[in-house]
Order: structure tokens, then C-alpha cells, then sequence
């Protein structure tokens, strides 16, 4: 539902991505993980139509140029790191925010339910009526996390999430929360593309995962065929051991000698 | 809250009709007749209603009230417009320049109008003179905008400072011109700075009025866009807002409703800092709310800083500038202040 081929992005003489090929099935979680600087979240960023300048991705058979702006947002939506940005409002007016493309002037009951049902999924709920510039990281996290789901919750089948490093400042419930939430999500048919830097957290959950180093995918496969001892340390330099996880086997990441 | 918005709406326009009845009234002229009698005596041939009446009521004291309902209309919105595109509370026409450089360009027009004058037809007069002041907010904007903002995120400090920049450019030409100037040229120029209603006309109202439903028109209905662009331009971008088209509407239309509005009243500054700081206080960021009701707001703070200013020391004036620069003020140190750790 989502291809780009030979994607390569510059930037000031740095050549951040090189010639990547990326697919998309319907239905999958598909994790993106990598070392710093290896060009995660600039692939992100070209894949969710961020830099014009690519008309050659395809999202459900069509480039980006091809739709409509205000009917692509019914369709696919981004969770974007907020770096320190002061938002003077409450937290129910910016969670209300993510139905933005549904009304024009005031929001429906569909979309006032909406946002209830998001923020009680990332627990910011009781947070409604605070000062959004009063909460800590973690639940600012989560209240843009209620935006974005807020956005796609519709009748539309096959929808596309992309999900820039989703679980920083959160604490270990709330983490393995957004993880079953966003499975879930894909369980109904809808893709989500996530930059994680957990890799255990990466295993447990994706169907499918892109390993990236130096602006290049090394290795786009299962978990299963992607954590391996060889890959992964070579990959992170790092030296790593690989068990298979006591709970539900899938591959157990262990760093370190 | 989104929707008592045409209430709150409504109880500010009656507020404003209100205000403009009393100004009506005040003032240092002494009418011969009664308020009632001038008004039919328009509708009517052979009143006993004096011919100077007549004329103060209309050319002057009426259109004076029109002039500063549309002037701080337009000084309000251009304000609340600004500060969601730059997202800080900082960002008005004066602070950042705009005014400086329009009244520049203003200035600039007036001189070497004298000697274009003869050649242009009256009522192109106020045209050129508005149409100079507008390229120069115009050109101020975009360099103020292009030196501050990289990347979709505004440096607040670069922006002020490009305002300091510019402001102190204005001020030296405008020095210049007032040495090399005439006598009644330095008349004129010395209002810039200072700001003043009383060349209201209802040629200049027309104008004015003309530039603002324009304006308006693209500007008014940008509330829920000035909040997605809160969340950051790429944010605002997934959630279907046209950011380029929007912030180039913007510039454009600030430019604009800033550059008419210096061309026929001088450098009156604040107004685009209080109005938006009130409304905040009340109903916080939500530009849903406050960008329409600054529009009105506006009016009611400049016609009431007008009428303070001409009947306080009657029968002479405190330039409108050095009220509104009162009143202001206090609120950027207020800013300042709340400001303190963000900035």
C-alpha cells in the first residue's frame, strides 16, 4: 500500500539516505531501527510526503501530488517528536487538534468521541482540562500520541500510521500500552511504520523490520531472520547474544559481554 | 467554548456601536444643534442646521470615529495574525519592524511626492502614498521572516532584533528627511512617528475600508490553521493545513491592512500587543476565538484611546501613539516577564 524505490535524499553535501527501496503491505507493523545517524527518521519523514520534492513514493497506488491534501489526512498520519514546543492551551484542545480535517468550524459529536476514546487510550484522559505547558514529557508524549489516533479514527480501510520514536519518555506500561494499541490498529487492516530504538520492544511486536546503517538498509526481513548475532553486531558494533524470549519466543536481544 | 464565539461576538460589537455614539458626542467643537437635528438635516433640504455643523459632524468628528474603528480593527487582526505565524506573543507589526519600514516608505513617498504630485491626479494621491507604505511593510516582512525563521521555527531573539534593525534604519532616513525637508513637510513627517487620526477623511475610509474587506477575507476564517500551526509547521502539515499558502497570505495581507493603515495615521503602535494579550488572558490561545474578536476589540481600544486623546487636554491633542505606547508598554513587560524562561 505504501512503495518507494530508489530513494536517495542530500542534504548540504551529506548524503543522508542512499538509493532505499521500501514496501508496505496492508495489515503489517513494520519497524525501522538502526544506530544514530543512520537516517531513520529522514526515511520517515520522505516516506509521510514531509519533502515535496519526492513525487515517485506510492500510497495506495497513487504519489502524493495525486491527492487530495485534505483527504490524504483522513488516510495517514504522523507522530512527530515535539521538541520543547509551548502550546497555550488545555489538553483537550489539543488533542481535538487531530480531528481538525473532519470539521470547519465546530467539532461533531463523532468527533468529540473520538478524542475521548484516543486520550483514553494513552491514559491523558483525566488530563483534559490542565494546561497542556504544565505536563510532564511523558504525558505531553502521550497527549500527541491521542492527537494522531484521534486523526484516524474512521470508517476508511486500510489507513497508514507512521510513528517517529513513539515510546521516548514513556514509562514501561504506558510503552508496552502504545505498542498494543498500534497492533491492534494493524490487526483491523491498517499498516504503522515506527522508528524505534528498542530492539527487544522491536522483536516482540513488528511484523517486519528495516535495519538501517549509514543511510542504506542492511537487512529488511522478519525479526526472527533480523536479529542475529552476526547482524547485529556488526550492525550496532556493539557485541550482542541472542536467546529466545521465555514468553512468547520470539528473539531476545542481550548487549554486552 | 468554540461555540459561544458569535455571542461573544455580538456582545463586543454592541459595545463597540456604544462607544462610537458616546465619541460622537465628545469632543471640542460645540454643536449649535442637537445631535438628532444634524443627522435629519442630511435627509432633509432647508434645516435650520448651520452648514458648519453639518461638516464637523460629518467630515470630521463621523469619519474620525470610522477611521479609528477600521485602523485598530485592522491593527488588532494584523497583530493576532503575526504572532500565530511566528507562535510568540512578541510578534506585532511594530515590534518587529513592519510599522518602521512602512512609515519609511511613507516617508519617503511624502518628500518625493512634492514633486511627482503635479503629475498624478488627486485621488491617486492617498493611493500612492498607501501603495508605497504597503511595498515597504511588505519588503520588511519578508526580510524579517526570511532572517528569523529556518526551518519552519522561528528564532524570537532574531526576530526582534531584525525589528531593532529595521526600526533604527526607519528612524535614521526619517531623520535625514526631516533635516533636508520643508516646513510643511516637516510637519507631516513629525506625525509619523507619533500617530494621529485627525487627517481623517472619507476618501482615506474608503480606502481603508476597501484593503480590509480584501484582507479580512483571506485573514478572518484562519483561526483553526493558526492552531494546527502551533503544533509545528509539519504537524500542522499532516493534519491537511496548507502552511506555505497560508503563511504567504499572511505576509501578504499583514503587509497590507499595516501599510494602509501606517499611510493615513502614522506610527501608532501596541495595538496589535494588547489586544491579543487581553483575549489570551480570557480565552487563551485559541486564535479560533480571539483572532475574530480582535478585529473588534481593536476598534473599541483605538476609538477610545482617540477619544481620550482629544478631549483630555482640550482643545489641543496627545498624539493617539503616546497613548497606546502607555497602555502597551506595561503589557510587553508583562510578556517579558512570563516569558522569562522560554525566551
Amino acid at each position: 500500500m505504501l512503495k518507494g524505490q530508489n530513494i536517495s535524499y542530500t542534504h548540504k553535501d551529506f548524503k543522508i539516505l542512499s538509493e532505499i527501496d521500501f514496501s508496505a503491505q496492508n495489515g503489517k507493523m513494520i519497524t525501522i531501527v538502526g544506530p544514530n545517524g543512520a537516517g531513520k527518521s529522514t526515511l520517515l519523514s520522505v516516506l509521510s510526503n514531509e519533502f515535496e520534492k519526492f513525487n515517485t513514493i506510492l500510497f495506495k497506488e497513487k504519489t502524493f501530488k495525486e491527492w487530495h491534501t485534505g483527504e490524504l489526512s483522513l488516510h495517514k498520519a504522523k507522530f512527530s517528536q515535539q521538541y520543547n514546543s509551548d502550546i497555550p492551551l488545555l489538553v483537550g484542545d489539543v488533542t481535538l487538534m487531530g480531528r481538525y480535517p473532519y470539521f470547519e468550524n465546530n467539532p461533531t459529536e463523532e468527533d468529540l468521541k473520538a478524542v475521548e476514546n484516543a486520550m483514553k487510550q494513552t491514559d491523558v484522559f483525566h488530563l483534559k482540562d490542565r494546561d497542556y505547558n504544565t505536563l510532564s514529557g511523558g504525558e505531553k508524549q502521550r497527549v500527541h500520541l491521542a492527537r494522531v489516533l484521534a486523526q484516524l479514527d474512521n470508517e476508511i480501510q486500510n489507513k497508514l500510521i507512521f510513528l517517529d520514536e513513539p515510546l521516548n519518555n514513556l514509562d514501561i506500561y504506558h510503552q508496552y500500552k502504545i505498542l498494543e494499541n498500534i497492533k491492534k490498529f494493524t490487526q483491523k487492516g491498517n499498516t504503522a511504520i515506527l522508528v524505534l530504538h528498542d530492539l527487544n520492544l522491536t522483536a516482540r511486536f513488528s511484523d517486519e523490520v528495516f535495519l538501517m546503517k549509514g543511510g542504506r538498509v542492511v537487512a529488511n526481513d522478519v525479526p526472527l531472520n533480523i536479529f542475529t548475532k552476526e547482524i547485529i553486531t556488526d550492525v550496532y558494533n556493539f557485541p550482542c547474544t541472542i536467546f529466545e524470549n521465555p514468553v512468547d519466543k520470539k528473539p531476545m536481544i542481550f548487549f554486552g559481554t | 467554548m468554540q461555540n459561544k464565539l458569535p455571542l461573544y461576538f455580538v456582545v463586543s460589537f454592541v459595545l463597540l456601536i456604544v462607544l462610537a455614539i458616546v465619541s460622537l458626542y465628545m469632543g471640542v467643537y460645540e454643536f449649535n444643534s442637537s445631535f438628532s437635528e444634524i443627522i435629519s438635516s442630511f435627509f432633509v433640504e432647508n434645516s435650520a442646521v448651520s452648514q458648519t455643523d453639518q461638516y464637523v459632524f460629518l467630515n470630521i468628528r463621523f469619519s474620525r470615529i470610522i477611521m479609528a474603528i477600521l485602523i485598530g480593527s485592522a491593527l488588532a487582526v494584523s497583530g493576532t495574525c503575526l504572532q500565530g505565524m511566528f507562535k510568540n506573543p512578541l510578534a506585532t507589526p511594530d515590534l518587529i519592524g513592519i510599522t518602521a519600514g512602512a512609515s519609511l516608505f511613507a516617508a519617503v513617498a511624502i518628500v518625493l511626492g512634492v514633486y511627482i504630485k503635479p503629475y498624478i491626479p488627486e485621488a491617486m494621491h492617498f493611493s500612492f502614498l498607501s501603495i508605497a507604505a504597503f511595498i515597504g511593510s511588505f519588503i520588511t516582512m519578508s526580510l524579517v521572516y526570511k532572517i528569523s525563521t529556518s526551518n519552519g521555527k522561528t528564532n524570537v531573539i532574531m526576530m526582534l532584533l531584525s525589528g531593532v534593525a529595521i526600526t533604527a534604519l526607519g528612524f535614521a532616513v526619517m531623520g535625514l528627511l526631516i533635516y533636508i525637508s520643508k516646513e510643511e513637510q516637516l510637519r507631516d513627517l513629525t506625525f509619523w512617528n507619533l500617530g494621529s487620526l485627525g487627517g481623517a477623511s472619507w476618501t482615506k475610509n474608503g480606502i481603508l475600508l476597501l484593503v480590509i474587506l480584501i484582507a479580512y477575507y483571506f485573514l478572518i476564517g484562519k483561526g483553526k490553521t493558526l492552531n494546527a500551526m502551533m503544533l509545528g509547521e509539519r504537524d500542522a502539515m499532516h493534519l491537511g493545513i496548507p502552511v506555505e499558502k497560508t503563511k504567504k497570505q499572511i505576509v501578504l495581507f499583514t503587509a497590507l491592512l499595516v501599510g494602509t493603515s501606517v499611510a493615513f495615521s502614522g506610527t501608532i503602535g501596541f495595538v496589535g500587543l494588547i489586544i491579543p494579550y487581553i483575549l489570551r488572558l480570557i480565552f487563551k490561545s485559541n486564535y479560533y476565538i480571539i483572532l475574530p474578536l480582535s478585529a473588534v476589540l481593536g476598534s473599541i481600544l483605538l476609538l477610545g484611546a482617540d477619544t481620550i486623546s482629544r478631549t483630555i487636554v482640550a482643545p489641543s491633542e496627545i498624539p493617539i501613539g503616546i497613548l497606546t505606547a502607555f497602555m502597551g508598554a506595561p503589557i510587553f513587560i508583562a510578556i517579558l516577564l512570563k516569558q522569562k524562561k522560554s525566551l
